[in-house]
């Protein structure tokens, strides 16, 4: 009798261990999610910024600073979603990278310290990005063996768990930032 | 002229210092092996006791005072080796490497580090080596760490010391800017345990500070640490994972990198003391302290190796 009550208590401890664990592990997917959020709201930030800086030097890049405003003004609106913010850094990231590269041919701005300001702040974020990206993955990828695994798996029928999808990595994530391919100052 | 050759006068003149400190220590050593031979001789020879005894305790005074005279000429003999030598080759690697051979990395600072977990009980650290590569400023020093366990035995209580630590420990400006504190260990046993229950059993998982990285060549050798999930991938880039595994492979033992108050650590386990001056070896062949500039070398490559010199994430 003293077994059996000792059985259905570790069993009763192993459960509530399992389920904790579960929704610690969803718990740390939306959190992860959520870095990214802010990470993207503080790259937005430095736009207006930037896009003013190099609008005073670049006079002959119009066509990728138009570009830039664009995105800016729609990376400025409400209601957006992380997905959509993403793919928005994915355009800002292709169209900032595109300036940067055209920065050697105005000494001026070169020199700026306002600007070489922003230019390592921008980078920075970037960089910031990619790290949330693959803490959220590294999230997904935890809470979707956990549920995929025996014994999670009975829970997360319970619970009506789904696996998640992992953010695909950009180019620019698996190679890193190259100091010289960026702006060869 | 090289500096390597610049050097020579006073590796002549240390060579001088050198064979006379050879000299006296071989002397004293001979003598003391001589008054063991006659302490021995009289004792087997019972009659003759005391004729053995007095020669004896003659060769032991004339051995000791031989290897004091001779211990006092290494200790100078030392000093010059490291101010003359070490740091005049130093310069052929890069004008700004200093050495401090009586500094050391502080015990506060070792701790600080977070690289072990264990608290030294027993601390030294000598030979501390600054300067610049680049924009990066790094100091690596010699360091031995350990801890004692008492144990109860019949005779009474046997104190054992148990190395921490024995090796360099190497420190740079890190060019990133970070507030947390990030870890990495050699992967052992233990860890190894504990990850696979975190891993295959959900309940046993504690959500601790593990940093599950995507390298498995990094992840194979290393465990992570950290108090920041997203800081730490920050620092440990795919491109830094790269970057450890390849500065992993050319040590001996498992390297253990810290990364703390925007500098990080680095600890090498070796087996020799380094930057001490041959004594029974000739100093005229260069292969006799070679290995010390080498390890120098190695030490100021690391900034190039991790691309500490990429400032471009707004640490200037």
């Amino acid at each position: 009798m003293i077994l059996i009550a000792v059985a259905i208590v570790i069993l009763l401890i192993i459960g509530i261990g399992i389920y904790n664990s579960l929704i610690g592990k969803k718990n740390q997917v939306t959190n992860t999610f959520s870095a990214i959020d802010v990470m993207l709201k503080k790259r937005f930030d430095l736009l207006p910024n930037l896009v003013v800086t190099l609008k005073q030097y670049m006079q002959y890049e119009s066509g990728l600073l138009t570009k830039v405003v664009e995105l800016r003004a729609q990376a400025g609106e409400a209601n957006l979603t992380t997905t959509q913010k993403l793919e928005l850094d994915k355009q800002l990231t292709s169209g900032v990278r595109g300036l940067m590269v055209n920065v050697e041919n105005y000494p001026d701005l070169k020199a700026n310290q306002n600007f070489l300001h922003l230019q390592s702040t921008w980078t920075e974020s970037e960089e910031q990005i990619a790290a949330a990206r693959r803490t959220y993955n590294a999230a997904v990828t935890e809470y979707n063996n956990a549920i995929m695994m025996f014994p999670g798996n009975l829970f997360a029928g319970m619970l009506n768990y789904q696996t998640m999808q992992v953010l695909e990595n950009t180019e620019e994530e698996r190679k890193n930032i190259s100091a010289k391919t960026l702006f060869s100052s | 002229m090289t500096i390597i050759e610049g050097l020579q006068p006073s590796i002549d003149a240390l060579e001088i210092q050198r064979k006379a400190l050879a000299y006296l220590k071989t002397k004293g050593y001979i003598f003391i092996g001589a008054g063991i031979l006659f302490a021995a001789a009289g004792f087997i020879f019972s009659d003759f006791l005391l004729f053995g005894l007095i020669p004896a305790l003659v060769a032991f005074v004339f051995g000791f005072i031989a290897l004091n005279r001779g211990s006092r000429l290494f200790e100078q003999y030392r000093h010059e080796f490291k101010l003359k030598i070490i740091a005049g080759a130093m310069k052929s690697i890069d004008q700004s490497l200093e050495i401090d051979y009586q500094q050391g990395l502080s015990e506060g600072n070792f701790i600080h580090s977070q690289l072990f977990n264990t608290r030294p009980d027993r601390y030294s650290s000598e030979d501390q080596i600054t300067g610049s590569a680049g924009k990066t400023r790094f100091a690596f020093s010699e360091v031995h760490a350990e801890y004692k366990t008492v144990t109860q035995t019949k005779n009474g209580r046997r104190v054992e010391w148990h190395d921490i630590f024995k090796g360099i420990i190497f420190c740079a400006d890190f060019n990133k800017h970070f507030k947390g504190i990030t870890v990495i260990r050699p992967k052992d046993i233990g860890s190894s345990i504990s990850n696979w229950f975190s891993e295959n059993m959900p309940i046993f998982s504690s959500g601790s500070s593990m940093v599950k990285l995507e390298n498995p060549d990094f992840s194979k050798c290393f465990v992570t640490y950290s108090i920041d999930q997203i800081e730490a991938r920050y620092i440990l880039t795919p491109a830094m994972m790269e970057r450890l595994c390849q500065l992993e492979s050319k040590s001996k033992y498992t390297i253990s990198v810290s990364f703390i108050d925007s500098y990080m650590y680095i600890a090498f386990p070796l087996d020799k003391n380094y930057f001490e001056p041959p004594q029974f070896k000739s100093l005229l062949n260069a292969n006799n302290w070679q290995k010390d500039i080498d390890v120098i070398r190695f030490m100021y490559d690391i900034v190039a190796e991790l691309d500490l010199n990429t400032r471009i994430w707004g640490k200037h």
